[in-house]
């Protein structure tokens, strides 16, 4: 039965890569992947001042404030003591809401599910079928499956409104987002 | 940064309060009274039943964990009751004459007492006579203790009801002469082959259209027709109203209090992100639109980020009507009201995917030869017609689907109510090659489809938020057929009415499967008191727990009940006028010990 999905799915994805291609994958890749330093930019290990700790639940982040300054470097420890498969993406409400139809895409095609990551599928070379990368590779967000931890170092370069969020589908929907407030 | 525990709450129109006495934390004092009410809903003065003189009854509000007390006294001159929709109490506490107590008497005032186990949207009513179609309904909220998966910055009620000016007696007795008053005609698929069968195909469906007088036709959907459907206990003209900040994120809890009516609601302009059902928390999803069954509830989350009205729109399943509210940034706001989509059509697949296979083109006497799949590609012919007729004879045990070889039965092992097949991921479901359901063409006229053309949630979509700590496979299975006989309107479980029935017996502990199986061509939602459903949609410990599951025409859905609750429960179909005709069933939970088995007390 499992093969019998894949093949299913990847028909789909087939089809799917069509109509990527037609609504211009290059631009979608590019607004999804490459944001500059209008949100900051990745940060080094060595040179964060601090480490913010963030416990992820169903479906909110504990603290949902977090004082930054620009210049700093951050370094976050997301732990995941919820049910859920949860994302911590650091980025603008415009941004959230692009890439929820990204997350809503790589549901559908199993590459994540509510509870966790499907990795075989993560790995698959997209690009063989012409249609770009969709791997959840991106330096400003991270998932975090149920149970587990992860880090993110983000140095913040710009004093700007910042969200972080889960762009899961329905969970941001659900309230699933903080604040970052900048102070001087 | 706002919290769920100060989430304000503003309830626009009637005063939604409740007499709150008592000091204590976590224990209130709440009184009610069952009186009459005059009203005017359909342009007559009518006398309704109310709960302290309004319609819905006063919200109740309690907190997870509190003491409650319920003095509820009857000011009528018959017995009432009000039954805890959805709430986990000792048995004598649930408010079923005959069952947990012997109900109110005029004049009496009764004191319910339990400690809520639970948090969530639920809702209460009469379980007396036909009281709850006459008004005695209202919504039930408990507080959680601890914080909510999901966060909203204000909440409104939007419970659906239906009313009708004809006293629902008289409607009984209506249906009860002649079946076909309210120009509907449901019919089994049994009584259709066990006809098939004597008398040949053709014979049969010249019987059927031969029938006088039908006015039957394939869009004949409900029992009960001339309803006014009510938001909040308004009529749409009234224009029930919620404010909302551009930007927020609004609370809606969705209650259908009607005594016969699924609704299609949406809310043109927003998705809904479906944060509960049945008052557990399930994992977010955001939809177009939802059917919700009689009696059923959902939470969903909206996020209006415009300053402009949107209409809150909820037309019945057969669409002569709708509920109808608004939700806008300022008093006096109104949003475009949709037109009510056509009536749906019955097809094949709503008699249980029986046609499957069939050669219509072989039947003499039909003047179509052609063969068809949808009911509606036959000129003339009156699909809703077919397999009804005469009762199948006592001792007939019906059709057994899985001996006729036919395979795929729409829904059955998926647990979807719908059988159109948008949205339902097949892989997950756990169950092998399913002949007919891939790229299948049968779908059911009744499936619900998102009139945007987007996603209508469906039972496959429910997932619990909470893994289910004591998930393990059932220690035995019951089958219930729900059955009907529609030429004397009786309803029934494997053609058994609630009187000529024994009870159904679980021991405590046991952990017992139900599979319904719906050999007619009607939705029933099937409501257990006392105890969860878990709906088996192939999740496993994420099964969503349930009060209600509606089955669909010819469908079979299965549930797991953890049989944790000592004493005497109601189970029957929540259509107001099926549990009256029969459609019912007293479930005994018994403790069994070591020496004795302790039947529960009367």
């Amino acid at each position: 039965m499992a093969g019998a999905t894949r093949n299913l799915r990847h028909a789909f994805t087939a089809t799917l890569a069509a109509a990527w291609l037609a609504a211009g994958s290059a631009a979608l890749a590019d607004a999804g992947h490459k944001h500059g330093g209008a949100i900051g930019e990745p940060g080094v290990k060595a040179n964060a001042t601090r480490t913010v700790a963030i416990t992820i639940r169903d479906n909110f982040y504990e603290p949902e404030t977090i004082e930054v300054k620009k210049g700093e470097t951050i370094r976050f420890v997301l732990k995941n003591t919820s049910e859920l498969l949860h994302e911590f993406n650091i980025g603008t409400a415009a941004m959230h809401a692009e890439h929820q139809k990204e997350m809503a895409a790589m549901a559908e095609h199993g590459m994540i599910t509510a509870t966790g990551i499907n990795h075989e599928m993560m790995k698959m070379d997209h690009s063989k079928m012409g249609m770009p990368a969709m791997t959840h590779d991106d330096p400003n967000s991270v998932l975090i499956e149920p149970g587990k931890t992860a880090e993110l170092v983000w140095k913040f370069t710009k004093d700007t409104t910042l969200e972080f969020a889960c762009n899961l589908p329905g969970h941001y929907e659900a309230g699933m987002v903080g604040q970052f407030r900048f102070r001087k | 940064m706002k919290t769920n525990s100060q989430a304000r709450h503003w309830l626009i129109g009637a005063a939604l309060t409740v007499a709150v006495s008592g000091g204590v934390a976590h224990a209130g004092t709440y009184d009610l009274a069952i009186e009459k009410l005059g009203v005017d809903y359909a342009g007559k003065a009518r006398e309704a039943l109310s709960i302290n003189g309004q319609i819905p009854g006063p919200l109740l509000r309690f907190k997870e964990g509190e003491d409650v007390t319920i003095n509820v006294t009857n000011k009528l001159d018959t017995d009432t009751s009000l039954h805890w929709h959805g709430l986990l109490v000792p048995y004598t506490q649930d408010g079923v004459p005959g069952m947990s107590f012997p109900g109110i008497k005029p004049g009496e005032t009764f004191t319910y007492r339990f400690t809520t186990k639970q948090s969530g949207t639920y809702w209460y009513h009469s379980h007396s006579e036909m009281q709850e179609q006459e008004g005695v309904y209202g919504p039930l909220v408990i507080d959680p203790a601890g914080r909510e998966p999901f966060r909203f910055d204000r909440e409104y009620i939007v419970m659906l009801s239906d009313w009708t000016d004809e006293k629902p007696m008289r409607i009984m007795s209506n249906l009860k002469k002649q079946s076909d008053y309210y120009n509907y005609s449901q019919r089994t698929v049994g009584s259709f082959f066990k006809d098939a069968a004597e008398k040949g195909w053709g014979a049969t469906i010249r019987d059927r259209l031969d029938w006088g007088d039908m006015r039957m036709t394939p869009t004949d959907i409900s029992d009960v027709t001339g309803y006014t459907f009510l938001l909040n206990g308004r009529k749409a003209e009234d224009n029930w109203t919620a404010l909302f900040k551009p930007g927020e994120r609004v609370r809606l809890r969705i209650i259908n209090g009607s005594a016969m009516t699924y609704f299609d609601l949406r809310i043109p302009g927003l998705k809904m992100t479906v944060v509960q059902a049945d008052g557990n928390a399930v994992q977010p999803v955001p939809v177009d639109e939802l059917r919700i069954a009689v009696a059923e509830t959902y939470d969903v989350i909206v996020w209006p980020k415009e300053e402009r009205a949107y209409t809150i729109f909820a037309e019945s399943l057969d669409r002569t009507g709708y509920a109808r509210g608004t939700l806008a940034p300022r008093d006096g706001m109104a949003a475009e009201v949709p037109a009510l989509r056509p009536r749906p059509l019955l097809t094949m697949a709503d008699m249980g995917g029986m046609h499957e296979g069939m050669d219509h083109g072989a039947m003499p006497g039909m003047e179509t030869g052609k063969s068809a799949a949808g009911g509606s590609a036959m000129p003339g012919m009156d699909h809703s017609a077919m397999g009804h007729g005469s009762p199948p004879a006592a001792g007939t045990q019906g059709m057994d689907h899985s001996a006729m070889g036919h395979g795929a039965v729409p829904g059955s092992q998926a647990a979807a109510p719908s059988t159109g097949m948008q949205g339902m991921d097949h892989s997950a479901m756990g169950h092998g090659s399913m002949p007919g359901m891939e790229g299948s063409a049968m779908k059911s006229g009744i499936a619900p489809a998102a009139a945007n053309g987007g996603k209508v949630l469906v039972y496959g979509d429910l997932r619990a938020m909470k893994r289910y700590a004591d998930y393990r496979a059932p220690d035995r299975e019951i089958e219930l057929r729900l059955t009907g006989n529609m030429e004397r309107y009786f309803w029934s479980f494997d053609d058994k009415k609630y009187s000529e029935a024994e009870p159904i017996r679980m021991r405590l502990g046991e952990r017992v499967r139900i599979k319904f199986v719906n050999t007619t061509m009607m939705s029933h939602p099937m409501h257990l008191h006392g105890m969860w459903m878990q709906l088996d949609v192939g999740k496993k410990e994420f099964n969503p727990l349930k009060h209600v599951v509606n089955v669909a025409p010819g469908e079979t859905l299965y549930v797991d009940v953890p049989v944790d609750a000592p004493g005497e429960w109601a189970f029957h179909c929540h259509l107001m006028f099926h549990m009256s005709a029969g459609m019912f069933r007293k479930v005994i939970v018994e403790q069994r010990t070591a020496d004795a088995r302790i039947e529960a007390i009367r």
